[in-house]
């Protein structure tokens, strides 16, 4: 069964983003002031009038009469300061906007003929927005001119020339000094609105009005503005829902309310400010207002009230540009692409995260965006549509790791023990001495503690792959059972999280904790003095960072602390080729949080921050007194690392000879310079996969050769195809001069030729 | 790479010379021909570092990323 777009949104529905500011909810136009005075403050001040143009609809009136509710919602409120001078900043717009000419918008008349009774706030509002979608309306006042209760106010003058421009652009008929006195009068109409303001005629229909959708009980009815009740600017704020509720009668013949398009009353979560800088209002320098620059820098002390803390905190969003519930979208858009005649266009963020969970650590409303995108892998996955280049090392490593070079094996001599060391698969295959070490250490002192040499299946997690990540968990959960259920003992925080999540009745313990306990004291080294740089899977571990932090103090190490704590150094999801230019930009941005060596307690965190120049030990570097090392050992060999660790538990603790079924290639010397070696360990090349394919082309004779002793060939393995240029430096060593790989699948042979 | 673009590349098993023939690629359900060196008997074909390594990993992202 696949997803749904529920499924996807059901993710990101704590994700604000894009919701209304407090502040237009307030506003009972709901003017997105925001953007208002975004454009304002950048002195676009037609931009900013048209913005309030087509939200108020008669812009002066509404600058002259509105008390600017939104001022006691504004959030500089949440600092101390002064709100946003709304109203002041409205009438610099209007004054500095050089034509206020209304548009007209080329559309066709709609059918339909509506009266509007009364030339008040209401029904001008009203009126102007149904003449705007071409819906034939007539306003029928028994004055002599329009305005009703606005003829009143001291600057009405002002207020009548601002409802002749909106009219300008907008057909309107005006029945002046007539008054209705009957609804028979307006038969001919398809719907009426009154609006004759306070105690006004109402024909006999106030008492069944219905407040929602503006209907009284005659069939085609509306009511509203002063008559029901609300204030001039109530009424003028609410005439283009009751326009939009007449053309909707008008459409469908019957009375369906439609709300104002906010599926809220009012704002219920408020972007926190804290640390933003306080800022006074600015005061006008002249009884007339605010100048221009006045304004513009008072507009500019908005605080655009929007959570986009995900995305300016994390990379990978922050490249990629896309709000929450778009990506959430994506994710179900993306899955149910068909190639090739719709696209993909989420797949390369899906695969750039790091699913680090920073994200949902910064989001108010802990939003995951993380897991919403291991979600898109997985049903990729499922669907058979993933990209599978983008994962193949790691799996393929993963099961290496939990096939032939997975041991789980008691202490000698018994069947069953208290705990099992469980380090990891890169932290024997990185460094066999931390594994070693580590062992010996809990054996000597005391615990009753086998080893488990095997992976947790996060690779198979991070690719989406459930069905293999699920099978590695139950060949984990039998071996657990067979060793007498014992604790499991981590070295590594993404294991010890995966656990948790997928196997909570398995008991864990980490590493450090249990050395911290045991007040072991190691010896500082060369690095006397480094910033801790936590794994992100350690973010949430306290016990396992105070751990590291106790042991490595006890040793002589003085630490710092990094201002930032729980990011991810690069590795995390392994987005690495997906992404390897954003993958380059975080590993350089988090080697740089700090001029101080790091300490880190994550095998992979070290690989990345070595590789990358940055001086780095591990903590077990410190607890077991080794020099941390320089450089990072190559594909092929943490493989045999890990191969030699199996074969010494083997021995020492099942007294068994190691054996390791032969292949036919392991007897070939490939000879390979530094900077070739490098690119290969950089590209993920394993120079086991070269041997492989040399091997099988040499005893096949399927090479092509130069006539110079050059000599090349290609391996198909299930995703990728290798190719390796070599010359024969004897029987059986051969110097390989290039080696690389493509994701394409050809056609050989002599068909299609 | 001067080596790699003459057509003095051989396959060993027919000893014949490459030459520039049409070849059908697929990626992702995607499917294009393009010429590459290919033995003309056998027709196995020669991808060069530098095709494996440019236009075909452009092509392949393009292809991740539709």
């Amino acid at each position: 069964m696949s997803m749904k777009l529920e499924d996807a949104l059901a993710f990101t529905a704590g994700c604000f983003n894009g919701e209304p500011a407090s502040c237009s909810y307030a506003c009972p136009f709901h003017l997105d002031i925001r953007a208002f005075l975004e454009k304002a403050g950048k002195g676009k001040w037609t931009s900013a009038y048209k913005a309030l143009e087509s939200a108020v609809a008669f812009p002066l009136t509404v600058s002259l009469l509105c008390d600017a509710p939104c001022e006691r919602y504004c959030q500089r409120l949440q600092l101390g300061d002064e709100p946003i001078a709304m109203t002041m900043i409205e009438t610099a717009v209007i004054r500095y906007t050089g034509s206020k000419r209304a548009r007209r918008y080329v559309i066709p008349p709609k059918e339909g003929r509506v009266a509007v009774v009364g030339a008040g706030a209401a029904g001008l509002s009203c009126a102007l927005w149904l003449a705007r979608k071409r819906i034939s309306v007539t306003v029928f006042e028994r004055e002599p001119g329009y305005g009703g209760t606005l003829r009143r106010h001291p600057r009405f003058t002002e207020i009548a020339e601002d409802i002749r421009l909106q009219f300008e652009a907008a057909d309107a008929g005006f029945c002046f000094d007539r008054e209705i006195k009957a609804l028979g009068e307006l038969e001919d109409y398809d719907a009426v609105y009154i609006a004759t303001g306070a105690g006004g005629e109402h024909f006999g229909l106030l008492d069944g009005w219905d407040g929602d959708a503006f209907a009284s009980g005659v069939d085609g009815v509306f009511l509203g503005g002063e008559l029901t009740g609300v204030s001039a600017i109530g009424g003028m704020a609410r005439g283009g829902e009751a326009a939009r509720n007449i053309e909707a009668f008008l459409q469908v013949g019957r009375v369906a309310p439609l709300h104002g398009g906010y599926d809220k009353n009012g704002c219920e979560r408020y972007v926190s400010h804290d640390g933003a800088a306080r800022a006074r209002r600015v005061a006008p320098s002249s009884p007339e207002g605010y100048t221009e620059d006045e304004a513009r820098r008072e507009a500019g002390r908005c605080l655009q009230c929007d959570c986009d803390r995900c995305m300016t905190s994390c990379e990978m969003l922050r490249a990629f540009r896309k709000r929450p519930h778009k990506i959430a979208t994506e994710v179900y858009t993306d899955q149910n692409a068909n190639p090739p005649y719709s696209s993909h266009t989420l797949t390369r963020e899906a695969y750039s995260c790091n699913m680090c969970g920073y994200c949902k650590s910064v989001c108010p409303e802990g939003v995951d965006i993380g897991a919403l995108l291991r979600l898109s892998r997985a049903e990729r996955m499922n669907a058979g549509t993933e990209p599978a280049a983008l994962h193949d090392f790691w799996l393929r490593e993963m099961d290496f790791n939990s096939g032939e070079a997975a041991l789980c094996a008691p202490p000698v001599g018994a069947r069953t023990c208290e705990y099992v060391f469980f380090p990891g698969c890169q932290l024997g295959a990185s460094n066999p001495e931390h594994v070693r070490g580590a062992y010996g250490m809990l054996r000597s002192g005391g615990a009753d503690a086998g080893i488990y040499l095997g992976c947790c299946g996060a690779p198979a997690w991070w690719a989406g792959d459930d069905r293999r990540f699920m099978a590695n968990m139950a060949a984990i959960r039998g071996n657990w059972e067979d060793l007498g259920k014992p604790v499991f003992v981590f070295a590594c925080a993404t294991c010890a999280g995966i656990f948790e999540a997928f196997a909570p009745d398995i008991a864990g313990v980490s590493l450090y904790e249990m050395l911290n306990d045991r007040e072991i004291a190691g010896s500082a080294g060369a690095i006397t003095r480094a910033a801790v740089f936590d794994p992100c899977s350690a973010r949430a571990r306290d016990g396992m960072r105070d751990a590291v932090r106790g042991l490595l103090g006890r040793s002589g190490v003085q630490t710092v602390e990094l201002r930032e704590t729980g990011r991810c150094c690069g590795y995390g999801g392994q987005m690495r080729v997906a992404n390897p230019k954003l993958f380059d930009e975080i590993v350089t941005s988090r080697a740089s949080m700090s001029d101080e060596p790091y300490i880190v307690y994550c095998a992979n965190c070290r690989e990345v921050f070595v590789s990358s120049g940055k001086r780095c030990a591990h903590a077990l570097d410190v607890a077991l007194g080794l020099e941390p090392q320089e450089r990072v050992p190559s594909i092929g060999d943490k493989r045999k690392n890990t191969l030699a660790l199996k074969g010494e538990f083997m021995a020492s603790n099942l007294r068994v000879k190691p054996e390791r079924a032969e292949r036919a290639w392991d007897g070939l010397t490939l000879v390979i310079d530094g900077g070739l070696r490098e690119d290969m360990d950089r590209r993920l090349i394993s120079e086991d996969d070269i041997r492989e394919a040399i091997f099988h082309a040499e005893e096949s004779g399927d090479v092509f050769v130069d006539g110079e002793g050059t000599r090349m060939c290609s391996m198909v393995k299930p995703v990728l195809t290798y190719w390796a240029r070599y010359r024969r430096v004897s029987r059986d060593a051969y110097e390989v001069l290039d080696a690389y790989y493509h994701r394409m699948r050809f056609e050989s042979g002599t068909r299609d030729f | 790479m001067a080596d790699m673009a003459g057509s003095y590349w051989r396959c060993a098993r027919c000893d014949e010379a490459l030459t520039a023939r049409k070849t059908v690629f697929t990626y992702l359900g995607h499917s294009f021909t393009h010429e590459t060196l290919r033995c003309p008997k056998c027709g196995r074909v020669l991808i060069p570092p530098e095709l494996a390594r440019g236009k075909m990993a452009e092509v392949e992202e393009q292809l991740e990323d539709k």
